[in-house]
């Protein structure tokens, strides 16, 4: 029978993998063209509370991959196999 | 370095001699056995296990490479910074497994639990053991010489390239030999402090000669429209190609043999999930809030464009740091340096001039943190994967260990001559050996798929495994410029590949696509097998 624990743990990690491969594509994939001011437009602006707006967006993403993998550390992943070898 | 004094001198002596000590040190905790040499008794606690897999990951790139980057393409280099946290996430992802097979067979090498649990002795052995060669020999290469230009400005007048080349080749060789990876991992914790210090002390220091956080943003803000925008300056980092890079460069690195080891020789579990963490949180932030700012902070006191609002070019049309930086593309990397010279002393007096040389060392640190990790990996594979099985299979763990050494030595006097005559040469030899580096992460990443395959889906066959590898190979070769006469002759075909997405990830579509199909078509794995494996693997 399987453990309600363990297939617990193993949805979340799933969800946390796409949460993480999603962020990545808002960050450095096409999801970046959200917030790409055009550099030939004279319209464009380039700064998002003084700060250039790709490295804001940049940061932002940061947080949230750090959020993830922060859950991740505390929620799914596992060291209860440790056998620790003596030096 | 006149802006400097004699500082220089003095701290780059005092951080050689602790890396002396720390050798000394792994030697004498050291017990005479192969396992303890290439593994350090698989008794790596978080600390250490962090810090080695960080300074290993992060070659002189980070100091130097990485400052060029965003001095040349702007703030996109945010963006790329992304792929950290996911190398972060893979220590855990693939180190955890690794670990625990390693530990309960004995392997030293990924070319053990590759070629053991696909049951090819000799074809995948071998193939793993040339990408290991083709990653770790340039990148040895590299830091010597990175060593030798670190030198040059730190300290120059006549040999001091040579001087620091070999000071740099000399003293790596020296502890890795005495110390095996103890030693190698104890000076990695120096040097993967100074290396993130590095990055960060330097980014603080551009914000304070800008004049504070606000006026350094409001500066940063009038730079060209290219440098605040994707695709960067030199208009190379299109989305594709940023999360090309994040999603199979950063992990293809990690695949490496000198991780692997790293993996390999962690004590527990515990220890790779906390050095997951540490390397997702810390690093990333040492580029975000560091080398980014060194970056952009030197656009801002080193424009690259004219008073006309012009690119400064070479007549070949590529793009040119100003002129008070460097008169040739390679000149982007100065950046760091200049900036500290040129600046620090005159914002801190005394102080600045240590502080500039402290950072320098960290430079330098980078360096031998990545040359000391890929000779020790590259002695393990060449002595388990090549002497042991094909050249002396009675070969005794004694005897093994001392191969080892004499390959490290082999290996580091060759390189040194290398970079040596390199510098003296009117053609240029180390040419083929930085196309080499280029390429050192599209071939490793070719070991990806066989990686996720045997640690989660063990779904591949021996067959498939090699023919993907193979293929995966012939990609990046076609691709890269050894072959330069097949890639014109195709109509431009390999431009517009290199221009799309990252070219180890070519590699990777083909080595998956051939994996997967030959598989299917041939005989499984023996389940018995395939479930041992998977027991050890998910710690069952």
């Amino acid at each position: 029978m399987a453990n309600p624990e363990a297939e617990k743990r193993k949805k979340l990690g799933r969800i946390l993998a796409i949460a993480f491969v999603a962020v990545l594509a808002m960050g450095a994939g096409p999801g970046l063209l959200l917030i790409n001011p055009d550099p030939e437009s004279a319209d464009a602006t380039f700064t998002f509370l003084g700060l250039p707006k790709v490295y804001a967006w940049g940061l932002l993403c940061y947080a949230a991959e750090v959020a993830i993998v922060v859950t991740a550390y505390f929620k799914v992943w596992r060291d209860d196999d440790d056998q620790e070898v003596k030096s | 370095m006149d802006t400097l004094g004699s500082v220089p001198y003095y701290v780059v002596a005092g951080y050689m001699l602790l890396l002396l000590g720390l050798g000394i040190a792994g030697w004498r905790k050291s017990v005479n056995n192969e396992e303890d040499y290439y593994l350090a008794g698989r008794g790596q606690g978080w600390i250490v296990s962090s810090l080695t897999i960080m300074a290993t990951f992060f070659s002189s790139f980070a100091l130097l490479g990485a400052p060029g980057m965003v001095y040349r393409d702007g703030v996109v280099f945010a963006l790329f910074s992304l792929n950290v946290p996911l190398s972060g996430a893979a220590v855990y992802f693939f180190g955890s497994k690794i670990r625990r097979i390693g530990q309960a067979r004995g392997y030293v090498t990924p070319g053990d639990m590759v070629s053991d649990y696909y049951g090819s002795p000799v074809a995948l052995r071998l193939l793993v053991a040339l990408v290991g060669l083709l990653y770790t020999i340039p990148y040895v290469v590299m830091q010597i010489q990175a060593g030798g230009i670190l030198s040059q400005q730190l300290f120059p007048g006549e040999n001091s390239y040579e001087i620091g080349a070999v000071v740099l080749a000399i003293i790596t060789m020296a502890y890795i030999m005495i110390g095996g990876m103890r030693s190698v991992a104890w000076t990695d914790v120096v040097q993967g402090i100074l290396l993130m210090g590095g990055m960060l002390v330097g980014g603080a220091a551009v914000v304070a000669v800008l004049g504070g956080p606000v006026e350094f943003f409001n500066k940063v803000a009038e730079l060209p429209a290219k440098s605040l925008s994707v695709p960067g300056t030199s208009g190379f980092w299109s989305p594709g190609m940023l999360l090309t890079v994040c999603l199979i460069g950063s992990i293809g690195s990690l695949v490496q043999p000198a991780q692997w080891m790293r993996f390999y020789a962690a004590k527990s579990t515990k220890t790779l999930k906390r050095s997951a963490l540490i390397f997702a949180v810390v690093l990333t932030g040492c580029f975000l809030f560091g080398v980014m700012l060194v970056g952009l902070g030197g656009q801002v006191l080193y424009p690259i464009v004219d008073g006309a609002g012009d690119y400064y070019r070479s007549a070949s049309g590529a793009l040119l740091p100003n002129p008070a930086v460097g008169t040739k593309p390679g000149g982007f990397n100065d950046i760091m340096l200049v900036v500290l010279k040129n600046h620090l002393p005159e914002l801190l007096g005394g102080l600045g001039a240590l502080v500039a040389s402290l950072i320098m060392v960290a430079i330098m640190a980078a360096a031998m943190s990545t040359a000391d990790s890929n000779l020790h990996a590259m002695s393990a594979v060449v002595t388990r994967d090549i002497y042991d099985r094909f050249i002396r299979p009675t070969a005794g763990e004694n005897e093994r260990t001392w191969v080892g050494r004499a390959i490290i030595s082999i290996v580091t006097i060759a390189s040194l001559g290398l970079v040596i005559v390199a510098n003296r040469s009117e053609t240029n030899p180390l040419g083929m050996i930085v196309i080499l580096g280029l390429f050192a992460i599209a071939f490793s990443s070719q070991l990806l798929p066989m990686t996720f395959d045997m640690l989660y889906l063990r779904k591949g066959t021996k067959q498939g495994a090699i023919a993907g590898m193979v293929t995966g190979l012939a990609i990046v070769f076609f691709i890269s410029p050894f072959m330069p006469e097949m890639g014109e002759g195709l109509g431009g075909i390999r431009t517009a590949m290199l221009g799309m997405i990252d070219k180890g990830s070519w590699g990777v579509i083909g080595n998956v696509v051939v994996f997967v199909v030959v598989s299917a078509l041939t005989q499984p794995l023996k389940p018995e097998d395939v479930a041992e494996f998977s027991r050890l693997a998910d710690g069952e």
